[in-house]
């Protein structure tokens, strides 16, 4: 019972930490220029006049606060308004709904796959510290976390995508269907999901073997270890169960941590291999100074996060019965 | 036995001693120290190894764009004519110049809030960890790249976008840190504070912060190297998305060119990340090794 | 009609592998345990009493590694079972009882929990008869309302509580031989009474044999019925508890009986036993405790001694034993 407690408490403390944020995205992004100024300016042809029309239209000229509760009211409709310069001014949610689904897919295809892989290496690596396989382990993964992602993703289309020709090096899917691959709409957006997948992967497993690592080689230090083996448990009881419960605890930190970046960094992943998602049209958006869309992808976001926040805050107090019962 | 006894007297060896000879024997920390010594030496003298002079289009003139790499252009060049390799040595005072910066930034934020958190607890301490929290839970880049967008904007543009960078990295990073930091100043009070408070009576606060202090400065100073470390990343992630300082010469711009051009120039790229890679790996290697040396659960 | 040996240790060696070097934290340890008796192992820290304890259950953690030496227990030599057949002795035949309940009980498992995984892996048995079993357990080490305490987690509970706690595990598949590492250094003295007798009256009313590791000479005095005093990883003397209090024959066991500050004495000096616990990776060659012991002749710094008998049930390993007449200071005020 107390853990619905605790949810509810949480939850109390991330709604208006939501708008906080929403404000302050809001105000930066109109104190970051105009956007009319910006979509005007290679055409010569365009008058004051009609830039002031824009402007209005826009709904520019009233003044911050306005706007903001302007927006406010529109999205608690479920009104997320229009893009100014995307895609000719189509929705903003049609835009997010096409791309959400594409950087979702990316993102979590990745992380279950590194959780999957890194949680046994860490696992295996802590139990056979100091054998050729823990420093192998260790290197890459230490290695893993100095290259910059955008960089492993040059490399890995440099090679397999350019000099070895096995996957396509941008897109979700072929340009033309009758390009995809064996014809399959999901075979071809598959083969495409590949090369940004494992670079993804990579890029997170690393620092999660190493911290699965030290966290299972200090666990497994602990008297509570010792005590459990003196009363006859197999080893496998032992650091599976034992060991392992109290040893994730800092991962699930960390990944509850990382979640605040998943959505964020998929900017960078995107850009690289042109996939199109959600992050890479934010870093368009923010570019152009096209507010909506601006507004529509933090909101979207920022709501990922905080629940993802929240998945994070249950999973460590089911795991961790201190943290529940204060 | 004599020599027994002679340790005995001689008061036991300083904790920094101690620190400093494990330090000495972990190859992978010196080689981190190492590297990193090698780009402050780049950056340092960087007019004198860089063979053309910053930003220079003199192969631009000699049609000679888009080289792979030669003998008059180590690194090749890139789109515009710049030799790959003088661009490259430019860029790493620009990287260190982040690293630093965004870490001292953040650090002191970092350490003001933990250590004042962690020592005075209560009410402080609530609202301290709630703005930590705040900090925390804000989608990074998303907030990072719309700010950015915000201060190029309304600043002067010019000499001070890195820096304007720098300070935006820094004022985003510290809260993870501030967190950690608190962490272990509580701890150090529930052992330190005890014994002070008894031995010393009535004891001045400044007195136990002076002890408090000292022993969670280790846990800074490997914090800080490692801060050094993920803020170098966070400008080369930024610049390569576009949103860095275009008059400044940085590692990440130069990759930001270069991700256009990948296929016919693979020179322009691979390089430049090269770089950040190396200079990032000598702080994390650094910070570990500092981390295992300065451990004092390790103590023989 | 000599008493029922349970266990035997012959020649003990368990060194530690580390940077630093070879460390022989156990070096030729003997010493073996009656049925029903309670054995004290005394020693400073770092004398190898923890390791001794450890090595009989074959849990020595990483890098120490069991060198030599036999461990017999109920006839069989522990040494040469495997892994399997270890891991049905661990908390079944031998239990354990470690020295600090607040790291010894795992931090996110309630103690219904660990004490029925005990229970259920020892024995065939549902989980509901595990847990009936666990609540008798916890009205045996006097808990109050078993029924409630046990679904709390261990930081829910008050040291001494804990400490029930891990006894209770420890008996919880009826050993015959319990070994108890400092059970009652990190508790409040008050307590630490409790425990003890906790400890005595279950141990005649199971029929076990201890082994109760300590430090301190008071605990072993009122518990234990023979005592073995370690020093450097070796065994400097065997004895009844009497004649290692009255008639003890070691410099050692003179000097730590002499550093224990008693009430009992009029006028006293703190007395310490001067020089340092010696270095295990180079320890000094011959008799360990040589270079501290006032009594030392140059064949103690040649030739190692042998524990060797020198009254009833009393062993000394000490090239002077027989000629030296130690006293304690209780004596030598008697004299005076």
């Amino acid at each position: 019972m107390s853990m619905l407690r605790y949810l509810i408490r949480r939850l109390l403390y991330l709604i208006p930490l939501f708008f906080g944020i929403l404000i302050i995205v809001f105000v930066a992004t109109r104190l970051a220029g105009n956007p009319v100024q910006l979509m005007t300016i290679q055409n010569p042809n365009i008058t004051p006049e009609f830039r002031q029309r824009l402007t209005e239209y826009y709904g520019l000229d009233k003044p911050v606060y306005y706007q903001f509760f302007l927006f406010i009211g529109q999205l608690l409709q479920g009104n997320l308004g229009n893009s100014y310069a995307i895609r000719g001014g189509i929705s903003v949610a049609t835009l997010i709904g096409d791309y959400a689904w594409l950087t979702i897919q990316l993102q979590f295809l990745a992380l279950v796959l590194s959780l999957l892989i890194a949680i046994p290496v860490g696992i295996i690596s802590a139990q056979k510290q100091y054998s050729k396989l823990d420093v192998t382990v260790t290197t890459t993964s230490l290695l893993g976390t100095c290259i910059p992602v955008f960089y492993m993703g040059i490399i890995a289309i440099i090679i397999f995508s350019y000099f070895l020709g096995w996957f396509p090096a941008s897109g979700a899917n072929a340009i033309l269907a009758e390009r995809y691959l064996f014809g399959s709409f999901e075979i071809d957006r598959l083969w495409h999901l590949m090369l940004p997948t494992a670079v993804l992967t990579f890029a997170i497993l690393a620092p999660v073997v190493l911290l699965v690592r030290s966290s299972m080689l200090e666990v497994l230090r602990q008297d509570y270890i010792l005590a459990a083996r003196a009363s006859g448990l197999s080893e496998r009881t032992v650091v599976f169960k034992h060991a392992l419960r109290n040893a994730l605890i800092p991962v699930v930190t960390y990944v509850g941590l990382y979640f605040g970046g998943i959505l964020a960094g998929a900017p960078i992943t995107e850009t690289v291999f042109n996939w199109p998602g959600v992050g890479r049209l934010f870093v368009e958006a923010t570019t152009k100074l096209d507010f909506p869309v601006i507004m529509g992808v933090t909101v979207f976001i920022t709501i990922m996060t905080l629940i993802a926040n929240l998945i994070t805050d249950i999973a460590y107090g089911y795991i961790d019965p201190r943290i529940r019962l204060e | 036995m004599n020599k027994q006894k002679e340790r005995t007297r001689s008061k036991g060896v300083s904790q920094w001693n101690i620190a400093w000879r494990r330090f000495k024997k972990n190859k992978a920390a010196l080689a981190g120290a190492f590297i990193i010594g090698f780009v402050v030496f780049l950056s340092a003298f960087d007019s004198l190894v860089a063979p053309y002079p910053p930003n220079d289009i003199s192969a631009f003139y000699t049609r000679e764009t888009r080289v792979p790499p030669s003998f008059e252009h180590l690194f090749g060049t890139d789109y515009v004519g710049h030799d790959v390799f003088s661009q490259v040595v430019y860029g790493a005072r620009s990287a260190l110049y982040v690293g630093f910066g965004a870490a001292a930034i953040a650090m002191s934020l970092a350490i003001l809030v933990g250590l004042v958190s962690g020592y005075y607890g209560g009410i402080v301490d609530n609202i301290l960890m709630r703005i930590t929290e705040i900090f925390l839970v804000i989608p990074f880049l998303l907030i990072l790249l719309v700010f950015l967008k915000v201060i190029t904007a309304v600043a002067p543009s010019g000499a001070g976008g890195l820096s304007i960078v720098t300070i935006m990295i820094g004022v985003f990073s510290w809260a993870s840190n501030a967190r950690i930091i608190r962490g272990e100043v509580l701890r150090v009070k529930e052992e330190e504070y005890i014994e002070a408070s008894k031995s010393l009576g009535a004891s001045n606060t400044r007195i136990v912060f002076r002890h408090i202090f000292p022993n969670v400065l280790h846990t800074i100073i490997v914090l800080t190297t490692l801060m050094i470390a993920s803020a170098i990343l966070v400008e080369a992630a930024v610049s390569f998305l576009g949103f860095g300082d275009p008059n400044a010469i940085t590692w990440g711009q130069q990759l930001q060119k270069a991700n256009e051009a990948v296929k016919e120039a693979w020179w322009e790229g691979i390089f430049p990340g090269f770089f950040i890679t190396l200079l990032v790996l000598g702080f994390s290697l650094l910070g570990n090794g500092l981390r295992d040396a300065l451990d004092p659960r390790l103590r023989e | 009609m000599a008493p029922k040996e349970i266990l035997r240790i012959e020649n003990l060696k368990t060194y530690f592998d580390t940077f630093a070097g070879l460390v022989k934290a156990v070096d030729g340890v003997s010493i073996d345990v009656r049925e029903g008796e309670t054995l004290g192992l005394v020693g400073e820290s770092g004398s190898g009493k923890s390791v001794t304890a450890l090595s009989i259950l074959r849990i020595v953690p990483r890098p120490g590694k069991i060198i030599d030496g036999k461990i017999i227990y109920k006839g069989e030599n522990l040494l040469n079972k495997t892994e399997n057949e270890m891991q049905k002795i661990r908390g079944k035949e031998i239990g354990y009882i470690f020295q600090d309940p607040a790291t010894s009980l795992n931090p996110v498992f309630n103690i219904a929990e660990q004490l029925t995984e005990v229970i259920r892996h020892h024995q065939n048995v549902t989980k509901k008869e595990a847990l009936k079993q666990a609540i008798n357990l916890f009205r045996l080490v006097e808990i109050p309302d078993p029924e409630i305490k046990i679904w709390n987690y261990p930081h829910q509970l008050s040291g001494g509580m804990k400490q029930r706690m891990a006894v209770a595990r420890a008996l919880s598949c009826q050993p015959s031989l319990l070994l108890a590492d400092e059970p009652t250094t990190n508790l409040d003295v008050t307590i630490q009474a409790q425990i003890l007798q906790l400890m005595k009256n279950l141990k005649d009313k199971l029929g076990m044999s201890m082994i109760l590791i300590t430090h301190d000479m008071g605990i072993v005095a009122g518990v234990a019925d023979r005592i073995a005093v370690l020093y450097a990883g070796r065994v400097c003397e065997i004895a009844e508890t009497k004649t290692i209090f009255y008639n003890q024959r070691h410099p050692y066991t003179n000097a730590l009986l002499k550093a224990v500050p008693s009430l009992a004495l009029r006028k006293q000096k703190l007395a310490v036993i001067p020089g340092n616990i010696p270095n295990l990776i180079e320890p000094p060659s011959g008799c360990r405790f040589h270079p501290r012991c006032k009594y030392a002749k140059p064949i103690c710094s040649k030739e190692i001694p042998l524990l060797e008998e020198v009254g009833f049930e009393h062993c000394v390993a000490c090239h002077r034993a027989k000629e030296l007449d130690l006293k304690t200071p209780l004596e030598a005020e008697k004299d005076e």
